[in-house]
């Protein structure tokens, strides 16, 4: 059993987007649910749903999210700025085992969820023996 | 808790940064350039903005709910207290990855100027809190005619 969840691990490495200017690494919760699909949960602070880009290609998830704070305009001074929005970018190596048709994504209070099922090879199968 | 006080244009990681730029410049892009980590330091993140008629305070509170957010003013402090809830099976699940923090929070933002607390207006929009502070009448400039 361990030895197979070794084998789904998502590889998260923060990869380097091609996009101008500065790309933030958003911080990712991933975890198995009690189903056995893998749940990747990610911090988008600020983004709307049409700024969210999600692709799987060649077996590579990528998760891309646009996120721009309210402007105030320049009659506001900055007394002090501890973040900002900007492209958030982050690419996960998925294994064969998910059926890639049927991933989902939800987005609630700057949080975006990827729900990833497994596919119905993947998954484990119990084997009746049959007497004689 | 992080209580902090600025005079206006100091940046307490100039130093910090004067190397990392340092460093880039030597080095090509390869530091923090392009990727930059977001977490760590001190939470939420805030960023204030200062406005002729009211102050702007903008927590970064993502995957946080409404009922789970606390905040207060007592004269120029401004407390944002919450709970950031892990999912209720929590204990059932297999993490292979862990980066978002759980558990409460809390951060005392001293003001600027002093405000009227009780027009204050906060709202909670995808994960980003925003705090709007009218500022009080004593705290506002007044002319004062020259005769």
């Amino acid at each position: 059993m361990t030895k197979k969840k070794e084998h789904i691990a998502v590889h998260a490495e923060p990869v380097r987007g091609g996009a101008p200017g500065e790309t933030l690494t958003p911080l990712v919760d991933v975890y198995e649910s009690s189903d056995g699909s893998i749940v990747l949960k990610a911090e988008v602070p600020g983004a709307a749903s049409e700024g969210i880009n999600i692709r799987v290609d060649k077996g590579v998830l990528t998760l891309e999210a646009d996120t721009c704070l309210e402007e105030f305009g320049e009659r506001y001074a900055w007394t002090y700025q501890g973040f900002e929005g900007g492209h958030y970018f982050r690419a996960f190596a998925l294994s064969d085992e998910f059926d890639r048709d049927r991933i989902e994504a939800s987005l609630s209070c700057g949080m975006l969820t990827i729900r990833l099922p497994r596919a119905a090879s993947a998954k484990t199968r119990k084997i009746e023996i049959r007497g004689e | 808790m992080t209580i902090f006080r600025w005079p206006s244009g100091w940046d307490p990681f100039l130093g910090l940064r004067q190397v990392q730029r340092e460093l880039e410049r030597l080095f090509g892009d390869s530091v923090g350039a392009a990727s930059r980590q977001v977490g760590g330091g001190s939470y939420p993140p805030v960023n204030v903005l200062n406005g002729p008629e009211e102050l702007i305070v903008q927590c970064e509170l993502a995957g946080c709910h409404l009922e789970d957010i606390d905040l207060s003013i007592t004269g120029e402090t401004l407390v944002v207290k919450g709970v950031k809830k892990p999912p209720e099976d929590d204990s059932e699940l297999h993490y292979q990855r862990r980066e978002r923090g759980v558990g409460e929070f809390s951060r005392t933002i001293v003001l600027p100027d002093r405000v009227d607390a009780d027009r204050a207006d906060a709202r909670l929009e995808a994960g980003v809190l925003t705090v709007r502070l009218p500022k009080s009448e004593a705290a506002k400039p007044k002319r004062i005619q020259v005769k």
